[in-house]
């Protein structure tokens, strides 16, 4: 059930060209499929940069206003980076350093992208000892870009968070304006969403003291990228912002942050813990979509995803999250639909029902509910409340199928959640990189197996072993051994990761590698 | 015979294994024969507890199904109370006089699974108020009641877990599983001895359990019936030739060096599965009722020409059960693993299918197969060898060969004398190809306390440096450890951070070290800053075929991951080591070090230096 004091004000109709204003009072302003998890986390650091920035890092404005904040776009660095093709051969053919530099300088200043004149990039000369040290590095840079395989135009090609001076916006190029700008295709605002949830999670100063870190400008390899930029620090930045999260808590927020901090506290060499971060966030958001269609839906039975660990052959624990899965996946939909009818079950739209002018009321209680309704464009049909409910049901149904209704499948792919090894159709198989960062966020130091399955279970709802699985299924569909046999499977595979110990009896412990003093 | 039906039960026969104790008392009593009967290698640890020089200590035996648990208890009893039986109900009391002249009460619970509650039933009150003075005594330096208690370390926890909490007994759960899991005996200032009975030497176990198998009197008696050609325990019987087998000196060894390499796997074989291992070993045939032998069965067999069926050396594997049985057996599933019969090399298969034709290997086959005539080349075999080499292209006529071939290359396992093991390569019968080397060049020098060879150092640290930069490099006077740019665990990592000479400079050094019971690498940074890696058997080989070639991603994962994990720990061991001489360092420039191959794979560093602002 939804508690109407825990929703935040929505924003202005005219901040949002949206209609009807379904989804995001649901889940907010927005869940974007295309944004793979890397890209989530990327975008949810630049938003957190440019808090830091300003002094406000996971700070939100106690009236909950729509959060604004500057990113950095350096484009600078991008141009050296992936506009900047012919530095390699360039480097060929001039063999003196000066003459390369010169060659050089001349093209890029021609073709730099989106900074306003003077392009002078002659800032680089000063730093490097030769064009071609400079040509290695850069190749070497270039080389950590992160999902480089994919092939993006250049200003949506990320480089690796090393640390702020990494960090930027995506943009696209104009090429008849020559400048930049934002379109929210590949940072498609659900890494505000991120950041936001952090805002308002509990734990959120423990966190911020973990934000720090990273985004302090310390490290060599931040001060290396930082080379490639000029000194003077303005980047032409842009406000941008305007998302929303309709909550003012939720328990989302706080497993979020809480799987967080678990994995920050580790302290992992280096750069090791952001792809555990990239995960359990997009987990996280997978879960908070599921999550909360259940709520509108009022429904008692909590969330669940029946997980197969993968096995060679069929088995009935693959049946079972087959139809897991589909049933999972129906239910946002299932959300926008329940949100619909709790309009057509209000008093006022009862009350408009039995008013001989009331057709007109609909119209407005509409307008305002979801910002759809009034205009003749969004449906000049009978005059029949019936009607027009459902034109707007469709009409929302439509629009939900084209982007939000994907999150669950698209992101439960990217992080090995769902998939179709082994068979034809999609079910939750979690790979062994997801079971790492679970075990990684759960388990501080050692836990026997059955105490792990238990948390797994009660924080995120996978079922896996038979005493979870008894709990969650109706009798006539449990089977004890197949989920017997499909823990086994779990204790192998955590044991081939080296994650796991086992003694005799069937007694096994799962253990944190990185709290262990020797092998 | 007695002796033999009594053998039997101690072998793989089908039985509800709760009742394994009760049954061979009562198959000793029925059959008037005494049990095999040896000293476990723990008794005088456990039993020197109980005694009028200590201070009152609880104990905890802990330990798999067969490792002695029951056993030992009944010792204990036998100590304080002078009686051998009475050990009946699952709690009993006794007492015993310590340190002081002082006599306490000794609470033992001989099998704390038949004492708990069953399935998912709460505790008894009075056994809950029972185990909960057991956790508040072992807390209590001045404890005035002891506790002696036998269980499954699955259990244990379990049990635990089901008690109704009380800060004593979460604290007590705290410390078993420390306990277990770190495989240690004890914890200062807590007043308890914890045995995991499962963490001793199968090999220790083994030898103990050999010898009061052959010199059981037991056999005295079939020695003495007077058995003619076709008999039992004549010159033709199997049980008595597989009898005389296990006697022999090599077959024992090459038996012990298995068991003791599973001791180095990690994988421990409890006393049951050891009895079990030897009866089926003796009595096992595919014939014969529940795959072991009776007396009365070998007048048949000799007739039917069947005894090469009965051969010691497939026995010792499970090849006289079936699949599904033989899969369920523990030490048959350990031993399974070396993949010894499936394992092997052209030149032992050229001896095996072209011996007795070919001049080559004809000297190897009479050494080896033709003499044994009864598990070596019989009608049976050469009938089989002969469709093989001979017959038709149809696919089901060499199949009974390969069956055979199989157990006559376990047969060459035990059989290949030790000046030919190097020649005729007798561990690539197994998949441990390092297996002998791992035993008489890195387990025999430490034990003896002597330096492990350069050689093998070397490849260990070639094998490291192969997996940690994720290339083909071949020095192996230093350990590299290299990170990529954005991941250290990345496949391939070519930043260089440090290098660190294998023979001892300034403060650095990496050798091989023994703690008693593994074989460790230790890389040691500064007189404080070390870290260790376990080289059990697996990762032993993983590293060495790695180092003459292997991809780090095939043989095992499991190893895989472990050494990039111990990567991991080096390299937060450096960052430690930097953090000392944090003063030290320059920060004006910025230098990268890239590693590179040259064509002989020793590898070069690119230095790239970078000024700052």
């Amino acid at each position: 059930m939804i508690d109407p004091a825990s929703i935040v004000p929505p924003p202005h109709p005219n901040d949002h060209k949206i209609s009807p204003w379904v989804d995001e009072q649901i889940w907010g302003h927005r869940l974007w499929d295309s944004e793979s998890p890397w890209l989530l986390f990327l975008e949810f650091l630049s938003v957190a940069e440019a808090c830091y920035r300003d002094g406000n890092l996971l700070r939100e404005d106690e009236r909950f206003r729509p959060l604004a904040f500057k990113p950095n776009k350096r484009m600078y660095l991008r141009n050296i980076l992936f506009n900047n093709e012919e530095m390699l051969r360039i480097a060929e053919r001039h063999p003196d350093s000066a003459s390369g530099w010169t060659a050089w300088l001349q093209t890029i200043e021609e073709k730099a992208f989106g900074i306003s004149a003077p392009r002078d990039f002659s800032f680089l000369k000063k730093r490097f000892h030769s064009f071609h040290q400079f040509a290695a590095i850069v190749a070497m840079i270039r080389g950590s870009d992160v999902e480089g395989t994919s092939n993006k135009r250049w200003t949506s090609r990320f480089l690796f968070p090393f640390g702020p001076n990494a960090l930027y916006e995506d943009l696209i190029a104009n090429p008849t304006s020559g400048t930049v700008s934002r379109d929210y295709v590949n940072f498609g605002r659900t890494g505000e969403l991120l950041y936001l949830m952090l805002c308002r999670s509990s734990r959120k100063d423990e966190l911020t003291k973990h934000l720090t870190r990273i985004l302090e400008p310390g490290g060599p390899w931040n001060q290396l990228v930082g080379l490639l930029q000029p000194a003077n620090a303005d980047d032409e930045r842009s406000t941008r912002g305007n998302s929303y999260l309709p909550y003012k808590q939720h328990s989302t927020f706080d497993r979020l942050s809480g799987d967080w901090i678990s994995v920050l506290t580790l302290r992992l060499p280096r750069y090791d813990v952001l792809p555990y971060l990239v995960t359990l966030g997009a987990l996280h958001i997978v879960l908070y979509q599921l999550g909360l269609s259940i709520e509108w839906q009022e429904r008692a039975k909590p969330l669940h995803l029946v997980c197969e660990i993968v096995a060679p052959r069929k088995s009935l624990v693959r049946e079972l999250s087959f139809e897991s899965y589909i049933e999972n996946n129906l239910l946002p939909m299932q959300a926008v639909t329940a949100y619909i009818d709790q309009i057509a079950h209000s008093t006022a739209w009862r009350d408009a029902l039995n008013d001989p002018g009331g057709f007109v009321h609909c119209r407005q209680i509409l307008q305002d509910r979801v910002r759809w309704g009034e205009s003749p464009e969004d449906y000049d049909g009978p005059s029949d409340p019936n009607a027009l409910l459902g034109e707007l049901r469709a009409v929302s149904l439509s629009g939900h199928k084209q982007h939000v209704a994907n999150v669950h499948r698209s992101y439960g792919r990217e992080i090995g959640l769902v998939s179709k090894r082994g068979t034809n159709k999609l079910r939750y198989a979690p790979t062994d990189s997801l079971l790492k960062a679970l075990l990684l966020a759960n388990v501080p130091d050692r836990m026997e197996l059955g105490e792990f399955l238990q948390r797994l279970f009660d924080r995120y709802g996978f079922v896996i072993g038979d005493r979870q699985a008894e709990n969650v299924l109706p009798k006539e569909l449990f089977d004890k051994k197949a989920f017997q046999a499909n823990a086994r499977r779990l204790e192998e595979r955590l044991g081939s990761l080296g994650l796991l110990k086992r003694l005799s009896d069937g007694c096994a412990y799962v253990a944190n590698p990185y709290r262990q003093p020797s092998i | 015979m007695n002796w033999i039906k009594f053998i039997r039960q101690y072998g793989p026969i089908p039985r509800n294994d709760n009742m394994y104790d009760e049954s061979i008392q009562r198959a000793a009593r029925k059959r008037a024969v005494r049990p095999i009967i040896f000293e476990h290698p723990s008794h005088h640890s456990v039993l020197s507890l109980f005694d009028a020089q200590r201070e009152p200590t609880s104990v905890i035996l802990t330990g798999t199904a067969g490792d002695g648990k029951t056993h030992l208890c009944r010792e204990v009893w036998e100590k304080l109370t002078g009686e051998r039986g009475g050990l009946n109900e699952p709690l009993v009391q006794a007492s015993c006089t310590y340190a002081g002249g002082r006599k306490i009460p000794v609470y033992i619970i001989k099998d704390l699974s038949e004492w708990a509650p069953q399935g998912g039933a709460t505790w008894d009150p009075a056994k809950e108020q029972l185990l909960q003075r057991f956790c508040r005594s072992i807390f209590d330096s001045a404890a005035s009641e002891v506790f002696l208690v036998a269980a499954n370390d699955g259990q244990l926890i379990e049990s635990w877990r089901r008690l109704s909490n009380d800060p004593h007994v979460a604290r007590a759960r705290n410390v078993f599983e420390t306990l277990l899991v770190e495989d240690r005996q004890e914890l200062p200032g807590i007043n308890l001895k914890f045995f995991n009975l499962s963490r001793g030497s199968s090999a220790a176990l083994f030898d103990r359990a050999l010898n009061a198998f052959l010199n059981h009197e037991g056999w005295e008696e079939c020695r003495n019936v007077s058995a003619g050609e076709q008999d039992f325990f004549g010159i033709n019987c199997p049980i008595r030739h597989n009898y005389e087998l296990l006697q022999k000196e090599l077959v024992r060894k090459r038996l012990r060096a298995l068991l003791e390499l599973c001791d180095f796997n990690d994988l421990h074989v409890p006393i049951r599965q050891i009895l079990l291992l030897l009866s089926n070993a003796v009595l096992g045939h595919p014939d014969a009722k529940d795959c072991l032998m009776r007396p009365l069965d070998i007048p048949t067999l000799i007739q039917r020409g069947a005894i090469s069926k009965a051969s010691l050396y497939n026995n010792i594997f499970g090849g006289n059960l079936p699949e599904n049985r033989r899969e369920a057996i523990t030490v048959f599933d350990y031993l399974e693993r070396f993949r010894i019969g499936h394992e092997t090399t052209n030149r032992i298969d050229n001896i095996l299918i072209f011996g007795e034709a070919d001049e080559k290997f004809r000297a190897h086959f009479d050494l080896l197969v033709a003499s044994d005539r009864f598990y070596g080349a019989d009608d049976r075999y050469r009938a089989a060898q002969l469709e093989y080499l001979e017959g038709t292209d149809d696919d089901g006529k060499y199949k009974p060969f390969l069956q055979l071939l199989v157990s006559k290359r376990r047969g060459l396992f035990f059989v290949i004398p030790e000046d030919l093991e190097n020649e005729l390569g007798l561990w690539e019968l197994t998949v441990f190809k390092y297996a002998g080397e791992y035993l008489s060049r890195l387990v025999a020098p430490l034990r003896a306390a002597r330096p492990v060879e350069q050689p093998i150092v070397a490849r260990l640290i070639k094998g490291l440096n192969r997996i940690f930069s994720g290339m083909l490099v071949t020095t192996d006077r230093e350990l590299l450890l290299a990170t990529s740019l954005s991941f250290s665990n990345a496949k391939i990592s070519r930043l260089l951070e440090e290098r660190v000479s294998v023979r001892p400079r300034l403060h650095e050094k990496v050798e091989v070290t023994f703690d008693g019971m593994l074989p460790k690498l230790t890389v040691c940074l500064t007189e404080q800053i070390a870290r260790s890696l376990d080289l059990h058997l697996v990762r032993y080989e993983f590293l060495s075929r790695v180092a003459e070639g292997a991809l780090p991603s095939s043989f095992s994962r499991e190893c895989y991951e472990d050494i990039l994990a111990f990567k991991g720990q080096l390299l937060a061991a450096l960052a430690e080591r930097q953090q000392l001489h944090k003063d030290l360092e320059t920060e004006h420039s910025l230098t990268i070090r890239l590693l590179n191959l040259d064509d002989v794979g020793n590898p070069t560093e690119d230095i790239i230096e970078v000024l700052n602002d």
